[in-house]
């Protein structure tokens, strides 16, 4: 593929036979596909990801000298644009400079279907709209000179393409017809099926073209306007599992696994289609191609269903607007109480409306009465952001109130045994209370109350009558009562003083405590006793195994003979009821708990972390605190927790069209009525899944919509309803469905659902049942081309699904589902259970496939511009290849950082970044700034990664390469030693997926050479997906490595 | 004697009914809760308050079918009691408030078993 080596035009063709788009496109495809890269942005071969910064290109060749039809030398990405495409003559690179419409227009004929016109016709077996343009240009590129100015003139009419409607509206007609030929090889204009039979036979560089044909396809299938001309000559990408000569392991290389080096792409093709929706950081559909029938749905073995971020943070400049009404009250479908939203329709010159999730006809009320223009569109329109927006807010009346709004509350339940002051908690947590006192929300209405207890507990007067609280001892656990009536929750800016004495008092109050006794379920019934009146936070900092009282709990998880029986998961559910049936009522009082963990020892986080669980609060766990260590991030994530802003007493519900049914919803939250989710206290952190079922055997609606209200009080004390309003249209076709699929949101679902199941079932059974929906997924996938195409020994995705694999595979390593006993403590496991049921879905990806970056190079130029930061941040590959011996490496799951020191890494840097401990065992050392250029800029670096990650706080953890394998066990962010024999499964049967439709490809000679090596096509594809994310397998690769060279 | 017998068979048949009326009862709680009409704290509460009455009443009944001599009765109805008691121990006999709508489906068609099973026994005891 080097224009250098080989001509464009030649080695793309060998990728056809698998990449079976479509006969249309012939040859030419390929020369024309590279052609985007000649653009700005680059093609990389294996970033696999659309218009990517060039950065993500390093990983393939640089770390990889086996591959070896890379050639090494030179930078991919520049490679492409220059001679290939003189050559290819007919193509330009089709992201050249926006020209305007009217050369556009003419091919606009043929090539057709921008998506406004395409929307209508769902039913036609739908083609990526990306490729069209293609398949319009391949009939006649030779004959149409004029062709190869228009192709670039192509791409800018998309974005635009609403307002450009009606030039292109007679498209649809040519388009489909193409469409069917598409879809159909036998479609003869094309020399494509010709060239299929000769290039069937996959030569070995086939794999280096297979993904480099995957690049090309970047864009989700049917994202039209992004796609740019060239991504989609193919409905598909693969993988081949041909053999490949020069690498060590026959087979696939896994360096041609596509990664998500740019993080979570969300498919735009959906905004587009739909530009009212709401934006996808609040809404995400596992699929935006809805289903019509109950046979497609159970040909669709991904989940279908959504993930909802309700209060997700909002870049500045898009906020969602708040709309009162006041006086008419907010406009609300008369039966199913849908909420006013871009997609009614107003009638009857604006008398009426049509609620478009019911499609009952409503009154308009008179103060909301608006004409209607001769289009049909209200002429106050563009004042109304509730009709243009999908997302908004609106101020909800007192019929939406079943008491007072309540005042933020907070309420702190602190253990106060000697194992918490020998930790240093309690400073650091009265500390961090009391410097955000400030920040608070809810001025001047907040109130705050505390609880300490260890084997009794203790009530605090602060009536701001006092100048010092007054401690009140309750030793009496087993009829738990309050000693005082009010007073022990106080209005925060009245009793500023008390408080303030209280916290500066805190730490050297209890220094001396020796008890080692934790009455917490007493003191829970306590806090809850106290909070009922008026709902809340109730933040509770527990660091020891509840060991009197109510709720008391047992060591558990010891006994090893439990692990791999059917009373494995027993271990993570709650012991006692007690906590189940607390959880419950503290959320009927609206009380929301966030569960803080400090113990070195095992402290039932599955029991504890029940408590936040149904009250839709969140487990933050710190397994051996040390204040010196682990202040930090404790301070950050407490501040964090104290002062983003947070929605109370909220409820929420999902709306959707008629025929079918939101039917199970998955998260922290507690279920209030079949469909109405209770959220206690609700913010930007936290995300919701829920998955769809059809009601109806057959929908007959073109499009349905969603939509989620939340209905919340403010911190500033106003009642409000958060709208997000979401339209998909409904297909017929499985093929749409894959193309439409978002893999950020089935990952969610996914991760979810196996979480769940680790709670009844074995956690074995939970990676095997994700895993065998993957592969029935892809197996089905597979069906769909398997006639028309040759596939060969491929593996075969559509395009928006192409990170489904690696997403699936990290998934069952994660904490809560990899190994199995000694993989990770069940305290660990629990907690990171707690924690991903929560996560919105980039932060979940982020986790699941952290960021791998180089950063020895930055520091060492000697003057680096401050805004080089988005360059600098190459995300490299997980793969041992990425790190050099010679490098400084950042390593960012979201959750922590780790620093990884190269062997050979020059002592300088790591003398500066270091200080004078730079020789010493690196897990002793805290990274602290030092006095010199090259520390500061790693600090910015660390300042900035934490900056775009608010949400949690990110501690460095350093670790030199000879300890890397070390580190990864005390980390435990890889798989054991036995990783091979556990994937076994996933693997051997992703290769069924492969081999099934192998007899189809006995007629090519070449294919059966794969299939005769399907035993090291199995091996190289066990190796390459262990690989790809398998940290450990990193580790071990740099240990051979190690050894190899010593 | 047959003034025993009589005794034996209206005190058989007396907890019969009462079973078929827990059963019942629980059951209109569950599609209450299903249809909005009380929340799952209530439904959760009514529910659990007559599991163990069930479970008491049901192992009575077959021991006063034994007395009785009533065998067939008893022996058909040792399934249940089976049933119950794996349930009970697997603590597995009471609803759970939390996780109720996730588990209706179940519960539903566990009651609606037991309320088919306990016609049949009914309508074999009254005919036989």
């Amino acid at each position: 593929m080097r224009p250098s080596s080989t001509p464009f035009a030649s080695a793309p063709p060998t990728v056809r036979p698998f990449s079976s788009s479509g006969p249309v496109a012939g040859s030419e495809s390929s020369n024309f596909r590279p052609t985007p890269p000649g653009a700005p942005s680059t093609l990389t071969p294996f970033s696999a990801v659309g218009p990517s910064p060039p950065s993500r290109f390093i990983d393939p060749s640089v770390p990889s000298p086996s591959v070896k039809s890379v050639p090494p030398s030179g930078v991919p990405y520049q490679r492409f644009p220059t001679p290939p495409f003189p050559s290819a003559a007919q193509t330009p690179p089709n992201r050249a400079p926006p020209v305007g419409q009217p050369p556009f227009q003419p091919p606009a004929s043929h090539v057709s279907v921008p998506p406004p016109s395409f929307r209508p016709q769902t039913q036609v077996p739908p083609v990526p709209m990306g490729s069209l343009p293609q398949n319009a240009n391949f009939p006649e590129p030779p004959s149409d000179p004029s062709l190869s100015g228009p192709r670039p003139n192509f791409q800018p009419p998309f974005p635009g393409y609403p307002s450009k409607q009606p030039a292109v509206s007679q498209a649809p007609s040519p388009f489909s017809a193409q469409q069917g030929s598409f879809m159909a090889p036998p479609a003869p204009p094309s020399p494509f099926p010709i060239q299929q039979v000769s290039y069937g036979p996959p030569p070995p560089v086939a794999n280096n073209l297979g993904y480099q044909s995957r690049d090309q396809m970047q864009h989700p299938g049917s994202a039209p306007p992004i796609g740019g001309v060239q991504s989609l000559t193919e409905d598909f990408s693969s993988l081949s599992v041909a053999s490949m000569p020069g690498s060590i392991e026959p087979g696939l290389d896994y360096r041609t696994l596509p990664r998500p080096l740019d993080g979570d792409e969300v498919p735009s093709s959906f905004l587009e289609m739909y530009p009212m929706n709401c934006d996808p950081r609040y809404l995400r559909l596992s699929t935006s191609a809805i289903p019509n029938s109950q046979s497609l749905v159970s040909r669709w073995h991904l989940p279908l269903g959504a993930v909802v971020c309700p209060l997700a943070e909002a870049p500045e400049g898009e906020e969602v607007p708040v709309i009162n009404f006041a006086s008419t009250g907010i406009i609300r479908c008369r039966r199913c109480r849908t909420y006013v939203n871009p997609y009614v329709t107003f009638t009857d010159a604006g008398r009426k409306w049509r609620c478009n999730i019911c499609s009952l006809l409503n009154d308009v009320p008179g103060e909301y009465f608006a004409n209607l223009d001769a289009t049909g569109r209200r002429v106050d329109l563009d004042q109304r952001p509730e009709l243009i927006k999908g997302s908004v807010e609106f101020v909800a009346s007192t019929e939406y109130m079943v008491r007072p709004p309540m005042p933020p509350l907070y309420f702190f339940l602190i253990d106060v045994s000697i194992s918490a002051v020998r930790s240093g908690m309690i400073g650091v947590v009265a500390q961090t209370i009391r410097s955000c006192l400030d920040e608070l929300p809810g001025f001047p209405r907040t109130q705050i109350g505390f609880i300490t207890y260890d084997s009794t507990i203790h009530f605090y007067n602060m009536k701001s009558s006092l100048t010092q609280p007054q401690m009140m001892v309750v030793s009496d656990l087993d009829d738990i009562f309050v000693p005082l009536p009010d007073d022990l929750l106080v209005n925060l800016s009245e009793s500023r003083n008390v408080v303030e004495t209280f916290l500066d008092s805190l730490p050297s109050m209890f220094q001396d405590n020796v008890n080692v006794e934790s009455a917490f379920g007493s003191a829970l019934k306590a806090a809850f006793l106290v909070m009922s009146q008026l709902g809340g936070k109730l933040l509770i900092f527990q660091n020891s195994l509840p060991s009197l009282g109510v709720g008391r709990l047992k060591l558990r998880g010891d006994d090893l003979r439990v692990y791999g029986t059917d009373k494995e998961h027993i271990l993570r559910i709650p012991e006692d009821p007690f906590y189940k049936q607390m959880a419950a009522d503290l959320t009927k009082y609206q009380i929301g708990v966030n569960v803080y963990a400090f113990s070195d020892k095992y402290t039932d986080i599955a029991s504890l972390g029940t408590l936040a669980k149904y009250t839709g609060g969140q487990v933050y766990y710190y397994p051996s605190f040390q204040s010196d260590i682990h202040g930090e991030k404790l301070r950050h994530e407490l501040a964090r927790d104290l002062t983003r802003e947070t929605a109370w007493e909220a409820v929420m519900r999902i709306r959707c069209g008629k025929g079918i049914r939101f039917s199970s919803y998955h998260g922290n939250f507690m279920l209030r009525s079949t469909d109405l989710l209770a959220l206690p206290a609700v913010d930007c952190d936290k995300a919701y899944a829920m998955q769809l079922s059809l009601e109806e055997t057959l929908l007959t609606t073109q499009t349905v919509y969603f939509q989620v209200a939340l209905l919340y009080t403010a911190s500033c004390g106003e009642r409000r309803i958060r709208v997000h309003t979401a339209a998909a249209p409904v297909v017929t076709d499985l093929g749409e469905m894959y193309r439409q699929a978002d893999t950020g949101a089935i990952v969610s679902l996914f991760c979810r659902l196996a979480i769940e199941k680790t709670l009844t079932s074995k956690l074995e059974d939970a990676r095997n049942s994700l895993q065998l929906r993957i592969v029935k997924a892809l197996r089905e996938y597979r069906n769909l081309y398997a006639v028309q195409h040759r596939l060969g020994a491929r593996l075969i995705y559509p395009e928006s699904l192409k990170f489904l694999c690696l997403y699936g595979l990290a998934l069952s390593k994660s904490v809560p589902l990899k190994g199995g006993y000694a993989d990770a403590q069940l305290d660990e496991r629990c907690a990171a259970g707690f924690t991903m049921m929560a996560l919105p879905v980039k932060k979940l990806l982020k986790l699941l496939y952290p960021s791998l970056t180089r950063i020895d190079e930055y520091l060492l130029k000697p003057s680096a511009p401050a805004d080089d930061f988005k360059n600098i941040m190459k995300r490299l590959p997980l793969v041992a290849e990425s790190l050099d011996s010679r490098g400084l490496y950042i390593y960012d799951d979201g959750f922590r950082f780790v620093i990884w020191f190269g062997r050979m890494l020059s002592p300088d840097i790591a003398k500066n970044l270091l200080g004078p401990d730079f020789a010493a065992e690196l897990s002793r050392v805290s990274l602290t700034e030092q006095d010199n250029e090259m520390s500061r800029r790693l600090m910015k670096i660390l300042k900035k990664l934490r900056e775009s990650d608010p949400s949690y706080y990110q501690l460095p953890y350093l670790v030199r390469q000879d300890g890397w394998y070390h580190w990864l066990c005390r980390l435990d962010n890889a798989n054991t030693p036995t990783s091979p024999a556990k994937l076994m499964i996933y693997r051997s049967s992703l290769l069924n997926v492969v081999n099934s439709s192998a007899p189809a490809d006995e007629s090519s000679p070449g294919v059966k050479t794969t299939t005769g090596k399907k035993g090291f096509a199995r091996l190289g594809l066990l190796s390459m997906v262990v690989a790809s994310i398998s940290c450990l397998d990193v580790g071990q690769r740099q240990k051979t490595l190690k050894t190899g060279s010593a | 004697m047959a003034m025993g017998n009589l005794l034996g068979w209206l005190v058989t048949f007396f907890f019969l009914i009462s079973l078929l009326a827990i059963i019942c009862y629980q059951i209109i709680c569950l599609i209450d809760l299903e249809i909005d009409h009380i929340n799952p704290y209530d439904s959760a509460v009514r529910i659990n308050k007559v599991v163990m009455p069930e479970f008491i009443i049901q192992a009575v009944f077959c021991l006063v079918c034994l007395i009785t001599e009533h065998h067939l009765l008893c022996f058909l109805s040792l399934p249940y009691l089976f049933y119950n008691f794996s349930l009970y121990r697997r603590r597995r006999h009471l609803v759970d408030v939390t996780e109720i709508f996730n588990q209706l489906k179940w519960e539903k068609k566990q009651r609606l078993v037991k309320l088919g099973y306990l016609t049949m026994l009914l309508i074999v005891f009254i005919f036989w």
